[in-house]
């Protein structure tokens, strides 16, 4: 097989590289790239633990292939933290136990990095829901909707001018 | 599990992608959001030796009101299609079955054209290579026998997608792009009941749009699905209701069902049994036990045949009588 | 002021920014030079003699480097002493579809995988076994030929007079109830990266370094060394960060030991990673579960007697399975008080990939039907379901009829306050038709009084070590999986030196540089791992505070160490230093140089000779005076239970003894749809006494995650067999619940402050576990009248019990023939594979097939089946 030469936007970087064909977008990242914050959980495209944002929408990496995201931006969980520091959503996770093995967690970052962005204050329904494409096994959840509520306080805090 | 080795095409407009696809038709699939070809591919379901991806096509995007109705892009991804206000005023049925469709990260990828083709599931045959060595390779994939049906040599593989069950009850058309031109049919007159060659979509050819006509808008309509999971499931058993509400009764009436057949199917007989009638708890009863009849499912999941069919009667009815509950709030 | 300084409040885990940044590794995530990959192939048949392996055209692909067989290693291993039954590859036959055939080494994953299909081996099929009742009537065709009528083991232990106490009950209930199979579906697949470096003196390939995912890694080191035949001194494994256990990463699974001689043969490292499919084949899971039970209860709730015969599908290997059964006896015990009890385990092989240890180990489907039957003959004799368990209480401490010794015992609490907060006494009975509750208790172990290894040497020790810097650190065994342990030992630490939090750092899980711990299983580390750091950080202080007094001008037991300061214990504040730290937050570390830069230049003797007797000082003022007297300070503690908690005498007493137990009672709200028979949760309130709570932040994660797997295996988690295959190998058809069906659990906190627990703390992470199932099971009771005794509870079952009782010709069809009100047998998958694991001889690749040029004559399928 020759190899593709791609152009993605990682992170805010840009980057060029040659990948094989076949190679999906989450291959890339990890092995190319060596971000291996997203990760690989099953094989079926069920679990969620790749999720990265492409133009903006959260999406398996494992399922893209990554010639075929030539030309677009790409956000992992390596891109959120805020200027150096946590986002609230990384530090709330951490305070309200919403991570436990954490190998789930990169994949519900960038999940709820996106729901606050659609939606900065969602229902217990909308976030339930919009975190019903990740599988975690530790959890059970509960902890992590406190962590979704506790960083949204913290963001609204956050903008309240001094 | 890496990928098979293939060679990646990316056309950008769709005569270039009906060019290409002509050029090896047996040899190439065409992947739009790759949800469900993806997993096969790593299991070897498929090995082509090119692969189409035409999610950069931009005229295959998108939705649009015609003077016939409307019109969707087979790229349009079943988010868009879950949330778009006009689908989901007028053509409801179809929004909200879109947002059945696996977990929201899979919607926001899988699109309306992918739920349209998707290939039939079995849990015989969506299992690894090495899995299906180890049981015996079956009819659709490698081998020559059937394990859910004794002795049987046709394929009985489900049909597993949410949306097109609403959109046979909207009576959609679509649109099949190919070396000779387009043609455009009925979605009815798509699937084949056949596991194995589930659809009349030739090798050479694209599906391009969905069609819904001005008629069926505005049809009251919803989507019940039977699964174990709130989320990421594929239907085990999935109804399609819709009908147009007039005065408390019902009018033109339509129900699907997917997942308990080789393809989704419109339940024969519901007109002469419920035009005209108000929806009481009888006919929803009878129309469930319509679909049941309709309904044929076998081991290919986990859940038992008998319990799905069951199903298929109770939320056929629990769907017609939760559309009529507004109507009886009124009266 | 509170009694604690540092323990006792929600702290994020110490590794917790690694994890929401994904800067923290897995093993899957290293990588090195020259690295290479090494693909499993898997046998296609349940049981079958190897007759030939022939790798010559994988091996001439190019990119393959070498290609592993069981030859290469042929010593057995295996995580109990007892069951040394498994070799790192197949060595004369295999035992179940997945089990490890060869491996191939290549340069990348798609090669390795594509030299799988060149590898030919040529299989003799062996009748296999599938059934456990069946299987336990072999006479031929063994599993392990060591092993007779495939029992890898079966105990009969009769405490007190069961006869004498059945005859005494006023009612009696018998009945079978049906665990199935469950796995943990860790979200981490299995990883192993292994790499030996050159030994300068020989010149030969020398130490041996290994990076697992393992809960487990200096059994790993040791089994290891008997398959590699190297010494322990040779081998380092190092656990990076494990992306969650619950029992599957327990023991020496398959690819740790395959890694390892794949490397030595390739001459280069190898790593090793599973696919989700090769998870569920190594598999270590619950084992599927026929318990027949029988209760006997006087009219005033008293039970007077208990006899239960297990039978466990083992699957084709021992793992775990001596204690599983072990357990499953030894735990109808330590809950309630009962007087008599028999039991008779069976742990039975079949063809099938083997369990082992999963979270709530061996009690978990014997607590469900206990639960579910304490529940019926409550009904029985007109008592209230919270009451029967208020009759049947411990009263400790004291030693049950089967030698467990019970200290600290939070279920009374446990009860109360679940039955308080579900508001059970207004609303029990009282809820419409369709909606019930549902109350369960159950317990677990802090750990095993007696190792699996019976070496009398500790558990855990714990060194610790702080420098001029100031900085303490701890260097643990402990296996952080996710439960927080690195966590749990920083705050101990931390509590025990007076110090901030932000002060230690933890060195963790590193055969090399941590003293041995044996590992995360059985709930042991808070109390073990625990109590050996609380001893090191102990030995630590009493050298600080032997320098501080002198110092201070006054006597040791004077000296005070909290807040991140030493005082004279005159001049500590009123109220604690807490004010002092609101100003100075325990995150923030002050920093060492502070002393006047005098910590790594030189000495602060000749300042100190400046000033007169001080009242306190800082910790770093304070470390540093101790290490001018005796240079940098190390600690060390260490931890083995004591003999009084290590339990009976009879053959099997080993298995069940704890120093302490966790206790846990759950009261469950669901609703049942009488039409689909779906059942739903809408709360569960979940009471677990954990002696105290160190992090509560953790404790509440560790037992919301035990209900909630519970709730799983209550409800939709189930693993389909058909002839030994697995039916849903995947984590799309194996279903674990999702956000959307998840409920809101509630829970209660019970603190009962074990008199041995470190700060009195016990176990968090698994006695919640098995309370969930019959607190659901009940609860459906109470919601329809109808008892399920098959789990898990799916619609097709529910509605199948309903139609039962309804008499309805049609029920049984709905849950595939098998009534699970009374459930017989387990229930195989539908459909007409009848090829009884013959079905790979099919393969137009196979070299049977070749050699019969495809005229073998096809058996009919099975007829009925839909």
């Amino acid at each position: 097989m020759s190899k593709v030469l791609l152009k993605l936007v990682v992170n805010g970087r840009p980057q060029e590289f040659a990948c094989e064909p076949n190679q999906t977008l989450l291959d890339a990242l990890r092995q190319d790239l060596g971000l291996t914050g997203s990760k690989r959980g099953c094989d079926d495209s069920s679990c969620g633990a790749c999720t990265v944002q492409v133009d903006g929408v959260p999406m398996l990496a494992c399922t893209l292939l990554a010639a075929g995201c030539d030309g677009q931006e790409i956000v992992t969980v390596e891109g959120i933290a805020d200027h150096g520091s946590l986002a609230a959503i990384q530090k709330a996770f951490g305070e309200w136990g919403g991570s436990q093995c954490g190998f789930c967690t990169p994949g519900f970052m960038i999940t709820v990095h996106w729901l606050l962005g659609q939606n900065p204050n969602p229902t217990e329904e909308e976030i339930r829901t919009a975190l019903s494409g990740n599988l975690c096994r530790c959890t059970g959840y509960n902890q992590m909707y406190s962590a979704v509520k506790a960083a949204i306080a913290a963001e609204q805090r956050g903008k309240v001018p001094r | 599990m890496s990928l098979p080795d293939f060679q990646l095409l990316r056309p950008k407009t769709l005569t270039e992608a009906v060019a290409r696809l002509a050029e090896n038709p047996g040899e190439t699939q065409i992947i739009a959001g790759g949800t469900d070809l993806i997993p096969s591919m790593r299991q070897r379901l498929f090995t082509p030796r090119y692969l189409l991806d035409i999610r950069g096509i931009p005229e295959l995007h998108g939705i649009r009101q015609t003077a016939e109705g409307l019109e969707i892009g087979a790229l349009t991804p079943l988010t868009v299609v879950e949330h778009n206000e006009i689908l989901r005023h007028d053509y409801h049925v179809l929004a909200e079955a879109a947002g059945t469709v696996a977990s929201p990260l899979l919607r926001n990828m899988g699109t309306i054209g992918g739920n349209i083709c998707l290939d039939t599931r079995c849990l015989w045959y969506n299992q690894s290579l090495t899995w299906r060595k180890s049981c015996g390779f079956c009819i659709k994939k490698d081998g020559d026998l059937c394990h859910v049906a004794p002795g049987g040599k046709e394929c009985w593989a489900a049909f597993s997608a949410d949306t097109p069950p609403a959109l046979l009850c909207l009576e959609a058309e679509i649109e099949i792009a190919g070396p000779k031109g387009t043609r455009r049919i009925l979605l009815s007159d798509f699937y084949t009941n056949r596991g194995d060659e589930r659809t009349r979509l030739a090798n050479d050819e694209i599906l391009t749009r969905v069609f819904l006509p001005r008629a069926t808008s505005g049809y009251r309509g919803t989507y019940r699905k039977l699964r174990v999971r709130g989320s990421i499931d594929y239907p085990l058993a999935g109804i399609a209701v819709a009908f147009k509400a007039a005065n408390g009764h019902v009018e033109d009436p339509r129900i699907a069902i997917t997942a308990v057949n080789p393809a989704p199917l419109v339940v024969g007989g519901v007109k002469e049994k419920l035009n005209g009638k108000t929806l009481t708890t009888e006919v929803a009863e009878a129309a469930g036990a319509l679909a049941a009849r309709t309904a044929r499912p076998l081991t290919t999941s986990a859940l038992t045949p008998e319990y799905r069919r069951e199903m298929v009667r109770v939320l056929t009815k629990r769907a017609l009588l939760d559309l009529a509950a507004p109507e009886r709030k009124r009266s | 002021m509170s009694d604690f300084s540092v323990i006792g409040k929600p702290v994020a885990l110490v590794d917790a920014a690694g994890k929401t940044t994904g800067q923290g590794k897995y093993t899957d995530d290293l990588s090195m030079p020259g690295l290479l990959i090494g693909k499993i192939l898997h046998s296609s048949y349940p049981h079958a003699r190897i007759n030939r392996i022939d790798a010559s055209k994988a091996l001439a692909l190019d990119g393959v480097v070498t290609v592993v067989v069981g030859a290469d290693a042929p010593n057995k291993y295996g995580i109990l002493p007892v069951g040394h039954d498994e070799t790192a590859l197949a060595v004369d036959k295999v035992r179940y579809v997945g089990d490890n055939v060869a491996c191939v080494v290549a340069e990348t994953e798609a090669i390795a995988e594509k030299a799988l299909e060149l590898v030919d081996v040529e299989y003799e099929p062996l009748p296999a076994w599938f059934d456990p009742e069946e299987s336990m009537r072999a006479e031929t065709d063994l599993i392990h030929e060591q092993r007779p009528q495939n029992i890898e083991k079966e105990y009969h232990h009769v405490f007190g007079d069961p006869a004498k106490g059945f005859a005494e009950a006023d009612h009696v209930a018998e009945g079978r109830y049906i665990a199935n199979e469950v796995t943990h579906a860790a979200m981490e697949p299995h990883s192993t990266l292994a790499s030996f470096e050159l030994d300068p003196q020989t010149g030969k390939p020398g130490r041996l370094t290994v990076w697992s995912s393992t809960q487990v890694p200096y059994y790993l080191q040791h089994k290891l060394s008997i398959v590699l035949e190297m010494p322990m001194s040779q081998i380092r494994v190092i656990k990076p960060l494990v992306g969650g256990g619950f029992g599957g990463k327990s023991e020496v699974i398959p690819l740790e030991i395959i890694a390892a001689v794949a490397a030595r043969k390739a001459q280069a490292p190898v790593k090793i990673t599973y696919t989700r499919e090769e998870v569920f084949w190594a598999h270590r899971g619950r084992p599927r579960t026929i318990v027949d039970l029988k209760t006997g209860v006087k009219k005033d709730g008293r039970i007077t007697a208990v006899a239960a015969k297990v039978i466990q599908d083992g699957g084709a290997y021992c793992s775990y399975g001596v204690v599983t059964i072990l357990y499953s006896g030894a735990l109808l015990g330590a809950l309630y008080d009962i007087p008599n009890i028999q039991y008779d385990g069976y742990r039975v092989l079949t063809n099938k990939p083997a369990c082992g240890a999963m979270r709530g180990h061996g009690t978990v489907n014997v607590r469900f039907a206990f639960e579910s039957q304490l529940d019926e003959v409550a009904r029985a004799i007109g008592m209230d379901a919270v009451e029967i368990r208020e009759r049947n209480l411990l009263k400790p401490p004291c030693i049950t009829v089967n030698g467990l010794r019970v200290q600290s015992y939070g279920l009374p609490e446990c009860i109360e306050k679940t039955a308080e907060r579900s508001r059970w006494r207004e609303r029990k009975g009282k809820l419409p038709r369709g909606r019930g509750l549902g109350i369960a208790c159950s317990h677990y172990v802090s750990g095993a009084a007696n190792s699996i290894i019976r070496s009398d040497m500790p558990h855990s020790t714990v060194n610790i070590k702080i420098d001029r810097d100031g900085g303490v650190v701890v260097y643990t065994g402990a296996s952080d999986i996710g439960q927080g342990s690195d966590t749990m030992v920083a705050q101990i630490a931390a509590e025990a030196l007076g110090c901030s939090l932000g002060r230690v750092k933890v060195v963790a899980a590193d055969t090399d540089l941590t003293p041995i711990d044996i590992g995360s299983y059985s709930s042991r580390v808070t109390f073990m791992n625990g109590n050996a750091t609380l001893r090191a950080a102990e030995a630590v202080k009493k050298q600080i505070v032997q320098s501080a007094a002198k110092r201070m001008g006054c006597a040791p037991e004077d000296v005070v160490m909290r807040g991140d300061r030493v005082w004279k214990k005159s001049a500590y504040p009123e109220g604690g230093p807490e004010a002092a730290l609101q100003a100075a937050p325990p995150d923030a570390p002050t920093v060492s140089g502070r002393v006047e830069g005098q910590i790594l230049r030189g000495s602060v003797q000749q300042k100190r000779k400046e000033e007169g007797p001080k009242d306190q000082m800082s910790f770093e003022e304070a470390v540093v005076s101790a290490i001018d007297f005796h240079g940098a300070l190390t600690g060390t503690g260490s931890y083995a239970p004591p003999v009084e908690a290590r339990g009976g005498k009879h053959k099997g007493a080993g298995v069940g003894p704890s120093p302490a137990y966790s206790y846990s009672t759950q009261v469950a709200e669901v609703s049942v749809d009488e039409e689909t028979g779906e059942v739903t949760v809408h709360k569960v309130w979940a009471a677990h006494d954990c002696g105290r709570a160190l992090n509560p932040v953790s404790v509440e994660g560790q037992v919301i995650g035990s209900v909630w797997m519970g709730l799983g295996q209550a409800l939709q988690e189930e693993m389909v067999w058909k002839d030994g295959l697995l039916m849903n190998p995947g984590l799309l058809e194996y279903r674990s619940p999702s956000a959307i069906e998840s409920p809101d659990v509630e829970c209660i906190i019970v603190e009962s402050v074990d008199p041995e627990g470190p700060f009195g703390a016990k176990e968090a992470s698994e006695g919640s576990l098995a309370a969930a199932i019959p607190a659901v099971a009940n609860a459906i009771y109470d919601a329809v009248g109808i008892r399920l005794r098959e789990s898990p509870f799916t619609p097709e079952r529910v509605l199948a019990a309903l139609r039962a009782k309804q008499a309805d010709a049609k029920r049984l069809q709905l849950s595939g023939k098998v009534d699970p009100t009374h459930p017989e047998t387990f229930r195989e998958h539908g459909g007409s594979l009848s090829y009884r694991g013959r079905g790979a001889a099919r393969h137009p690749l196979d070299p049977a097939i070749r050699r019969k040029s495809g005229a073998e004559s096809e058996p009919k399928p099975e007829q009925g089946a839909s």
